[in-house]
């Protein structure tokens, strides 16, 4: 649907790009009758203008005020998470498994080995049980211990 | 003189805790709520329902509604979707002014607004009176389009319609709204264009 009527409402709306513009204003110069259309619809449009708003009732500010107060109030969103922020974490992730995939796979020998049947069982326990070795175990236990610990008092400390 | 603080500004001091400056906020837009408000109920006490509620549910949000856009145009979305669910709860008569029953209902009205409106000689009057014998939609578009100072893309958001959707009803409305008056004016349309 794209009558002159339509055409003349786009120009007064100002919604026409610089061509159709240009034609419409010739039409209306070349044209008396689209010149009178164009005439009443601009009459038109400022009595459209001229619309009046309802008015509420006088308590109405006051009702409103009054169902708010019952409500908590509202709080800002602390966190504006930029979708540029995810989407580049998400980039450095990829590229960087597509980093490490390429390189392993350009250093992998793919040659496949000879399959050799014979395990050897016999462990050398001494060899892997060193004083470092417990320690580090020890460390570890510690470390694990003192998460558990500092949950547990957090807990604690959220009951009272 | 003291400059107006904006609508922004406002929001902002309402969500650092001072929610009696969301009155403000109330009394800048009540009344553009409200017409729209009354453009889908057609019912002052419904109106004033909807648009309380309007407000309400808006205070609730305001700490998600997005800075970027304008206020405005977020309040008429949440008054739009209240009025629906309004309507589809309380099942009101919104049919259409083609039909028959309304029609001679329409009549009815015109005949006790002529002698109102002929000795006040108010073209606002009678355009106030043809609009409420618009569909919802198409008096909510002409109220937004020229009162709300809304775009079509705005309104569009609004009204969940795409622009080009509202630029045709926009065009159409304007119709409608012509054919009211003229039926309202009868000859004295002439005089009011």
């Amino acid at each position: 649907m794209n009558t002159i009527e339509q055409q003349l409402w786009d120009y007064i709306d100002g919604n026409l790009d610089d061509a159709s513009k240009k034609a419409i204003e010739e039409k209306i110069e070349s044209n008396t009758e689209i010149k009178s259309q164009y005439e009443d619809l601009l009459k038109l449009n400022l009595v459209f203008d001229g619309l009046d708003l309802d008015e509420p009732s006088m308590s109405f500010n006051r009702n409103v005020m009054e169902s708010i107060a019952l409500v908590p109030a509202p709080v800002a969103m602390k966190t504006k998470v930029d979708k540029k922020i995810i989407y580049g974490i998400g980039g450095f992730f990829v590229v960087s498994l597509l980093a490490i995939l390429s390189y392993v796979f350009y250093n992998a020998n793919l040659e496949m080995p000879q399959f050799d049947l014979k395990v050897n069982f016999d462990f050398n326990l001494e060899k892997y049980i060193t004083s470092t070795a417990i320690y580090a175990f020890l460390f570890a236990d510690l470390v694990i211990g003192l998460i558990f610990l500092d949950q547990f008092l957090r807990k604690k400390v959220a009951q009272k | 003189m003291e400059q107006k603080p904006t609508d922004l500004e406002l929001i902002q001091k309402v969500l650092n805790g001072e929610t009696d400056q969301y009155a403000l906020l109330v009394k800048r837009h009540q009344r553009f709520v409200f017409t729209l408000a009354l453009r889908f109920s057609k019912n002052r006490e419904d109106a004033e329902e909807i648009a309380q509620d309007c407000f309400v549910k808006a205070y609730k949000a305001l700490g998600t509604f997005k800075q970027t856009a304008k206020f405005s145009t977020w309040l008429y979305t949440i008054t739009y979707t209240t009025a629906m669910t309004f309507l589809r709860k309380n099942r009101l008569d919104t049919t259409s002014i083609h039909d028959e029953s309304t029609i001679l209902q329409l009549e009815n009205q015109t005949s006790s607004f002529n002698a109102n409106c002929y000795e006040r000689q108010d073209s606002h009057a009678f355009l106030n009176i043809a609009i409420t014998q618009l569909l919802p939609d198409d008096a909510a578009i002409i109220t937004l389009f020229y009162k709300g100072e809304q775009s079509l893309e705005e309104i569009g958001e609004a009204l969940h319609m795409e622009p080009n959707t509202i630029k045709v009803k926009l065009h159409r409305a304007r119709q409608r709204l012509k054919e009211k008056l003229q039926y309202l004016l009868k000859d004295e349309v002439k005089e009011l264009l």
